[in-house]
């Protein structure tokens, strides 16, 4: 009787397993969690290729995107609807949803979707993966050398071209010119790409403002701050200014390379900043521009699409530098770059269509629309050219256009990004919480030697 | 006779109309059947035999893996430490409380409702609104903290504090509802019963651990059998606001399974960590039948002696 109930009482509590951990069954594709829903469908048209009146045939795509991405989209599409008659459907995720989306949905061979938004670091793995089709069929030399080398570069895997750029990101620092004026801070008026700003001198500037905004430390004023803190696309650039390495030359290698001279002194110097108080802890990178916004930080480093986010959100004490330099590693200033590419998915039904869509907005009128719309940093080369030589283009762009031909340094290449960004993630994270440097980089780089192993 | 005759056939009716309806009943419990099948069993299975699959074969490389994997390791030793605090802390607290609403107190059913509150909130919420008390920055309670001249804590960004954090968002969320369960139990107990041990001169102690606790034994099986699979499986307040951190402090295995299925797209690896999880919750489940669950002795030892 006892052992029946046992038995019983086993399968009651495998019932509430299953019920309760849905997801850690990767084979039923749903989420007990609240991160992969909330996809926004948004289609400028119709979403079913169904056939018109007219007894023609009409192509649907869709496009699996990033939320941010889709009121700038929505004209751009309908646009590319009156020009060929193909209707692009625009399904939104969040920046930290679409990667989960991406994992769950076409790792099962959907048809669902033709166009994917991919980030750029991801596209080695994507492709390990078989979740995106080559490219190379669809895109001449000629078409692809309207794209800046590096992007092409980064979207391609084995000399195969799989993901072209939709545009590039590059990093700026932001300052709050009302908080300096208030602290009367003064910047030295010669500082420009090739006259950086060193650290010692931010930091002197950033404590000398928070002596007078902030001097009890209790106004929630920050000096310094990382838009993207705790993400090494704008974290590891830290390392690379003092000319550390993401990754070995193989993108297998990390023992040796994570924990150099470079990358301790590189954390150690984050983690002072935020010891004395002038960099915060235990903010998210999700406020931070909020915090920039509602003028709680001096400098920021962030992308160029800060100044659209300041003017949405009536901040206009703000300014722009280049991203500053360490002190005798002039040579190696490094700023982040890449952004979000297209990929076509493998079981796509109807890739020619996909492709097509991808070359209007990478190489096409497309790129125009979308550069106008977003105010990012272009691939195409001939848009690139343009904000250099135009007067009136906003200073941010101009900075950025020069860090991205001479500073820009990829995020690491390897197949194994996803594991190598989430535990290097970890990593910055816990040197910011206080965590001694050298020990969490030599346990990031055990547990990426194990994830490693499977790709190799 | 007539009346005899008419009782006959009613009988003989009733007869037919059992054997026509002998499979209604499964009929109407098949949908459910399925559901079940389909959603909980199916899944279980699928999830036990993905843990086996390796490069598309079958193969025990995925455990080797994890026993190999030092991160697997400390996550399991952090779901143990995380689950060996907060059941039996929930199921006490949910106990005390379960008392004090049982209280004949004027006003008693406010209390109730207040002490069930937090359970209506949503775990996305309750752990948002709490790393904001908890922020180390600007949080309520570092300013209570400074306030007092004990310093700022660095609460959820201390690898020794941000587990006991955890624990006390699921607690604030939990306990309120494990009481009501406790609550109807306690309601089920004949009041008769501590009258008699009232006019025996049984003090508080001696009523509750005699009298309350062996007739709340089924509810209390109940209770912490549902406990230890929500709290072995909770992962909502990990990924929100520590994602696992710092230094691993909060990444307990389903978090880990979480990262494995939807970060690295390691399914196997994901699926060997929910079986994992599933052992453990079979083997604390049965740990705890064994423990509260002997109330069938009770019964059989109660109808000998009426036998004899």
């Amino acid at each position: 009787m006892k052992r029946k109930k046992l038995v019983a009482l086993s399968l009651l509590v495998a019932v509430m397993t299953a019920s309760l951990a849905g997801c850690g069954s990767s084979s039923s594709g749903t989420s007990s969690g609240s991160t992969s829903s909330g996809s926004a469908s948004s289609g400028s048209s119709s979403q079913s290729s169904s056939s018109e009146a007219s007894g023609e045939s009409e192509t649907t795509i869709t496009y699996m995107t990033n939320t941010d991405f889709i009121s700038t989209l929505e004209p751009i599409v309908e646009k590319y609807y009156e020009e060929t008659g193909v209707k692009v459907v625009l399904e939104g995720y969040t920046t930290t949803d679409i990667q989960d989306v991406i994992e769950v949905k076409i790792s099962s061979g959907t048809t669902d979707y033709d166009v994917l938004a991919v980030d750029v670091p991801l596209v080695s793995a994507y492709v390990n993966r078989g979740y995106l089709a080559p490219m190379d069929e669809y895109f001449t030399d000629e078409e692809r050398a309207q794209l800046t080398d590096a992007s092409v570069k980064s979207g391609s895997v084995d000399g195969v071209f799989y993901a072209p750029p939709m545009n590039t990101s590059s990093m700026c620092m932001y300052y709050n010119t009302a908080l300096l004026e208030q602290a009367g801070v003064e910047i030295r008026d010669d500082v420009s790409p090739e006259n950086r700003l060193t650290w010692d001198e931010v930091i002197d500037l950033a404590k000398q403002t928070l002596s007078v905004v902030n001097p009890d430390g209790n106004s929630g004023i920050y000096g310094i701050e990382f838009r993207q803190v705790s993400r090494v696309y704008q974290m590891n650039p830290i390392v690379n200014s003092l000319g550390g390495l993401n990754i070995g030359e193989d993108g297998f290698t990390v023992d040796g390379v994570l924990n150099s001279d470079e990358w301790i002194e590189g954390m150690a110097w984050y983690q002072n900043l935020v010891n004395e108080g002038i960099a915060s802890r235990g903010v998210a990178a999700d406020e931070l521009r909020t915090m920039f916004a509602a003028g709680r930080v001096v400098f920021m480093i962030d992308t160029t699409s800060l100044d659209a986010y300041c003017g949405n959100n009536g901040m206009e004490t703000w300014d722009v530098m280049p991203v500053p330099t360490f002190e005798g590693h002039e040579s190696d200033v490094a700023t982040g770059t890449g952004s979000w590419n297209f990929g076509i998915n493998y079981a796509s039904e109807n890739k020619d269509a996909a492709a097509d869509f991808i070359k209007w907005m990478s190489i096409g009128e497309g790129a125009d629309l979308w550069y106008a719309g977003y105010n990012q940093l272009p691939t195409k080369v001939s848009l690139l050219e343009s904000i250099q030589d135009d007067a009136s283009a906003a200073e941010s762009l101009k900075i950025a256009a020069y860090e991205a031909q001479n500073t820009a340094v990829s995020r690491a290449l390897t197949p194994a990004f996803s594991e190598y960004q989430t535990i290097m993630n970890a990593a910055w994270e816990d040197v910011r919480n206080g965590e001694e440097v050298e020990a969490t980089l030599n346990s990031a780089i055990e547990q990426i030697n194990l994830a490693m192993e499977a790709y190799k | 006779m007539r009346g005899l005759f008419r009782k006959e056939k009613g009988l003989c009716e009733g007869r037919k109309l059992r054997i026509k309806t002998k499979w209604v009943p499964y009929a109407m419990l098949l949908p459910a059947f399925v559901l079940v099948c389909v959603f909980k069993i199916y899944p279980v299975i699928s999830s036990f035999s993905d843990g086996f699959t390796y490069n598309g074969a079958f193969s025990l490389q995925t455990y080797k893996n994890l026993i190999a994997d030092s991160t697997f390791w400390n996550s399991l030793w952090v779901t143990i430490k995380f689950n060996l605090i907060c059941i039996p802390l929930q199921v006490f607290i949910a106990f005390i409380l379960a008392m004090l609403a049982n209280t004949t107190l004027k006003g008693i059913g406010i209390f109730r409702t207040i002490f069930y509150l937090p359970y209506a909130v949503s775990l996305t919420v309750a752990t948002m609104i709490w790393s904001l008390m908890f922020n180390y920055n600007n949080g309520v309670l570092n300013s209570i903290l400074k306030l007092l001249g004990v310093g700022a804590q660095g609460f959820l960004t201390d690898s020794k504090q941000a587990l006991l954090c955890i624990i006390a968002i699921a607690s604030w969320k939990g306990c309120g509802y494990w009481m009501m369960f406790l609550l109807a139990g306690l309601k089920n107990i004949d009041s008769g019963i501590y009258e008699a041990a009232r006019i025996d001169g049984a003090g508080f102690f001696d009523t509750v651990f005699k009298i309350t606790l062996p007739l709340l034994k089924k509810m209390l099986l109940f209770v912490c059998v549902a406990n230890t699979s929500s709290n072995i499986l909770l992962f909502a307040p990990m990924q929100l606001v520590t994602e696992g951190g710092p230094k691993g402090s909060t990444n307990v295995l389903m978090y880990e399974a979480y990262k494995s299925a939807f970060k690295y797209a390691d399914r196997s690896r994901s699926a060997a960590i929910v079986t994992v999880l599933l052992g453990i919750i079979i083997l604390v489940a049965a740990f705890q039948f064994l423990v509260l669950g002997n109330d069938n002795e009770d019964e059989k030892g109660k109808k000998k002696r009426r036998k004899a």
